[in-house]
């Protein structure tokens, strides 16, 4: 094939999209996936709550400056505290060099002082997918309803200088204080930045 | 005092200003520094500086949207009085996928070019320090941040030399950074989930081919999504998938625009254009909403390659039976049945039509490839959506029909050279005889084939060029067989008058394939396409027939021949040449007509968010599988009446001209061809039908909404 049915095929062809994908308005797509301590976590057990959604992955600098800061043990244990369900969810593929057992991530939240209610690993990506999850970290809040009221950064300084996190406006604090109020969340989606999940 | 003045000249030496000064800082996985093009600071003078990146092998560093993930560089200035840096001027990037995400960056070595404004009252006589502090986010799989305390010092003149070694990657770094586009009128419109954009071309210029648009700001177009490209003689068209989670709206479009074969002498470009309409809103969408996802088949597993090929083998061989092909390929067996020649010859007979056969498939998939390369949105049938097609491939069918009724013999019109070079040849002869029964059966389709090219069309090269042999080889299967076991040639009754009668009584099934194939005209086209037709059909019978007349009157016969002939190119050459952009005449009818709608994509995808099911039936009407489908199943009143009380949108696209709108919702389902039927179910998975529908399918499949 010549040059320019090759590049067309390639054109039409750059990744696949994502099948669906969550943002705010839409109903959080549930999911069964294991935790650390490899016991079964259903999304929809926790219906009639806040749900706070995390991806992480512990090699990415923009995680690690929101760990190392103590910015998200705070915001865990700050809404755990207005009983909040917060679950991290690395969804690292297994066949990444990146990939960490229940174990490891045990291991390394245990030293962070972390305060989530659960680590779930989605070795297989699919809750990852489900949600389009791009960035670690990336954000999503679910009402006790079910639908997604905030999904995106968790603030707005794309950085990953350790300082920016105290200065930062945070918008899963903002969107957290306006669904609990009542009032619909003013910034529901915004652009996430952080590494790339490792699918 | 002898040393004193050593020391001193070495001093000046190594003071003196000895052109630009800088060192590469190297961080673990990048080599950072500042360039400049000239030599000097001249007052008055901008001064084009660049930072130089050089990333490890593997190490990608982004662009001013990185795409999914990732931070551009930024570069903070630190300049002496009265100097001001401007923007960092980005050279095209590259698409970096990333498992299903994807960033937009640079790997090996890249320049981002900086202008300095340099004050006309710039202090000359000393040298200036220009400092910045570059910082960007290196990945391979990992990502690190790095940064780097840069500094370019420079001697202030009146006069700079180019620099000898960065004058020239600088003007390349500059010449790759894309300027505005010229000679194209752009539009952009949104709705549903993509945003348009639309190039019209100012006065004439070249195709530009294969279009891909890199966007400046984040969160608004999806950049790993698929962008597909459609091209309408001057106009091309890029549908852009809209960003799934996105943020504000949607009111200006602007990024980069690359083209395969360049805009004229660009070969990328910015756009900046505003857009009119708007996507479909946050709470509106819904997970099954996306505007043809992936969707099931009733029950099918999606097809794998050994599946496709038996598809196809299978498909072949029942187009065999379809009433273009059957009458001629009859008589080629009835032909060698009663030549006498010895087995060996037979099945060599035999096996050059089916080469014959298969060739013609594999230059039938080489054209589409070239097409489908040249960015058409082009399917299996594309060569019935052309009047000319259809036309050519009626006069073709109506001589051989003529000739089979006896009005002439081809040896009697055909100057005699060519039909002995015909009998000599007899291999080359049964090749063509392949040749003309897939010309003759490409306006039929038989069931099987529509999944297996689909599936062709859209996997690998291989796959294609197997699913189409595999159709060449179930189409040859039955000559093929007859040819290696010719004993039934012994239970014919002897040649005799019932010969002429069988030859002159499959003249009939060729008309009524002409008649079908007018109907087709009339579809595409109007009613006075089809007069033309049937007044060309008409002039050519007469010339065929006078042409071969003998006698006295030889030389009037043959001149009233040439006449009939020139009337009938004078009549027919319209019906070759029709309007471009003409809407079928069955589109523009079947919109008017009743319940179904006519389609688009925008509205596929408004009726799926507002939570109504639609039933899209892709249809043309030289597509004779869709026209059976519809007598006999979609337009029964059982059907209709199901239809009705499921309070289901019906919505027709008629492909019977080229729509590349179409085309591309085609691709998208994973199939090329119609018929295709497809529910969309709100909340669920969008249903795919079989292509021979019976009614029970429409019923079972409406119960599942």
């Amino acid at each position: 094939m010549n040059c320019r049915s090759v590049f067309s095929i390639v054109a039409l062809s750059v990744a696949s999209s994502f099948a669906y994908a969550a943002g705010a308005g839409q109903a959080a797509p549930d999911f069964t996936v294991s935790d650390s301590a490899d016991n079964p976590v259903h999304l929809s057990d926790y219906r009639g709550k806040f749900v706070v959604l995390e991806w992480t992955n512990p090699e990415c600098p923009f995680v690690q400056k929101h760990y190392n800061s103590a910015n998200m043990q705070t915001l865990q244990k700050e809404w755990g505290a207005r009983d909040v369900v917060w679950l991290t969810v690395n969804s690292t593929n297994k066949s990444s060099s990146e990939y960490k057992t229940g174990a490891q991530m045990n291991a390394w939240m245990r030293a962070q002082g972390a305060a989530q209610k659960a680590v779930l690993i989605d070795g297989d990506s699919a809750t990852g997918m489900k949600y389009a999850a791009k960035t670690t970290p990336h954000m999503f809040v679910v009402d006790p309803k079910g639908e997604i009221v905030y999904a995106g950064a968790i603030d707005d300084k794309r950085s990953t200088r350790l300082e920016d996190a105290k200065t930062a406006n945070n918008y899963v604090r903002v969107a957290l204080n306006e669904a609990m109020a009542g009032k619909p969340v003013t910034t529901p989606n915004t652009t996430p930045y952080g590494c790339s999940v490792k699918y | 005092m002898f040393r004193a003045v050593v020391t001193a000249i070495l001093a000046l030496l190594l003071l003196a200003p000895a052109g630009a000064v800088a060192e590469p800082v190297r961080t673990p996985h990048v080599e950072a520094e500042l360039v400049s093009a000239r030599s000097a600071i001249v007052p008055g003078q901008p001064l084009t500086v660049a930072l130089r990146l050089v990333m490890q092998r593997g190490w990608h560093t982004y662009w001013r949207n990185p795409g999914d993930s990732g931070l551009p560089t930024t570069i903070e200035w630190r300049l002496p009085a009265g100097l001001a840096a401007g923007p960092i001027q980005w050279p095209l990037p590259r698409a970096l996928p990333v498992g299903p995400l994807l960033n937009y960056g640079y790997e090996g070595e890249v320049l981002l070019p900086v202008e300095i404004k340099v004050p006309s009252a710039f202090a000359t006589g000393a040298s200036a320090t220009l400092s910045a502090r570059a910082d960007w986010l290196v990945c391979k799989e990992i990502c690190i941040p790095e940064g780097a305390d840069l500094a370019l010092t420079l001697p202030v003149a009146t006069h700079a030399e180019s620099d000898a070694k960065w004058a020239v990657p600088i003007a390349a770094a500059l010449a790759a950074v894309p300027q505005p586009l010229a000679g194209w009128r752009v539009e952009s419109t949104a709705a549903g989930e993509s945003v348009r954009l639309t190039l019209t071309a100012e006065g004439s210029r070249a195709d530009p081919g294969t279009l891909y648009f890199f966007p400046f700001a984040e969160g608004s177009i999806e950049p790993a999504g698929r962008q597909l490209v459609a091209h309408d003689g001057a106009t091309t068209t890029l549908t852009l998938p809209a960003a799934k989670q996105r943020t504000g709206t949607f009111t200006r479009l602007a990024g980069v625009l690359t083209a395969s074969d360049g805009f004229g002498t660009q070969r990328a470009a910015t756009i900046d254009v505003p857009v009119s309409g708007s996507l479909a809103p946050a709470s509106a969408r819904s997970a099954s909403a996306q505007p043809l996802p992936e969707s099931s088949t009733n029950g099918e597993a999606p097809l794998s390659l050994s599946l496709a090929l038996l598809f196809a083998f299978v498909g072949g061989v029942l187009l065999n039976l379809m009433p273009c092909v059957f009458p001629v390929l009859s008589l080629k067996v009835l032909g060698f049945a009663t030549h006498g020649e010895s087995r060996a010859a037979v099945r060599r007979h035999g096996l050059a039509f089916a080469a014959g056969v298969i060739v013609s498939f594999w230059v039938l998939a080489a054209a589409l490839f070239a097409f489908r390369g040249a960015g058409a949105q082009l399917g299996w049938g594309f060569q019935l959506q052309s009047p000319a097609v259809i036309a050519t491939l009626a006069v073709l069918f109506f001589v051989l029909a003529l000739n089979l009724s006896g009005v002439f013999e081809i040896r009697q019109v055909v100057p005699s050279a060519v039909a002995g070079w015909n009998a000599r040849n007899a291999y080359i002869n049964d090749a063509l005889s392949g040749l003309l029964a897939v010309i003759i059966a490409s306006p039929c389709s038989a069931p099987f084939m529509g999944a297996a090219v689909g599936y062709a069309l859209s996997a690998s090269a291989t796959a294609t060029w197997a699913t189409f042999t595999a159709l060449g080889l179930g189409m040859a299967l039955p000559y093929v067989l007859l040819a290696m076991f010719p004993e039934w040639r012994t239970r014919l009754p002897k040649p005799g008058v019932w010969m002429v009668r069988l030859r002159q009584l499959l003249a009939f099934p060729l008309y009524a394939s002409v008649i079908w194939l007018a109907w087709v005209l009339g579809a595409q086209l109007d009613n006075n396409a089809v007069a033309r037709l049937g007044a060309l059909l008409l002039l050519i019978a007469i010339a065929l027939w006078a042409w071969q007349l003998r006698g006295r009157l030889v030389r009037v016969w043959r001149a009233g021949a040439l006449v009939a002939l020139v009337g009938a190119v004078l009549v027919g050459v319209p019906i070759f040449s029709p309007p471009a952009n003409a809407e079928s005449a069955s589109a523009r009818a079947s919109a008017d007509s009743g319940p179904w709608q006519r389609f688009s994509a925008d509205r596929i995808s408004q009726l799926a968010a507002s939570g109504r099911p639609v039933f899209v039936d892709f249809t043309a009407a030289w597509c004779v599988t869709c026209q059976v489908n519809k007598q006999l199943v979609l337009n029964t009143d059982a059907v209709r009446a199901a239809f009705t009380l499921s309070g289901v949108t019906l919505v027709r696209a008629d492909w019977t001209r080229r729509d590349p709108e179409i085309g591309s919702a085609l691709a998208a389902l994973g199939r090329s061809g119609v018929p295709v039927y497809v529910l969309y179910r709100p909340g669920k998975a969008p249903l795919l039908l079989p292509e021979v529908l019976q009614q029970r399918m429409i019923l079972d499949a409406l119960a599942t909404l």
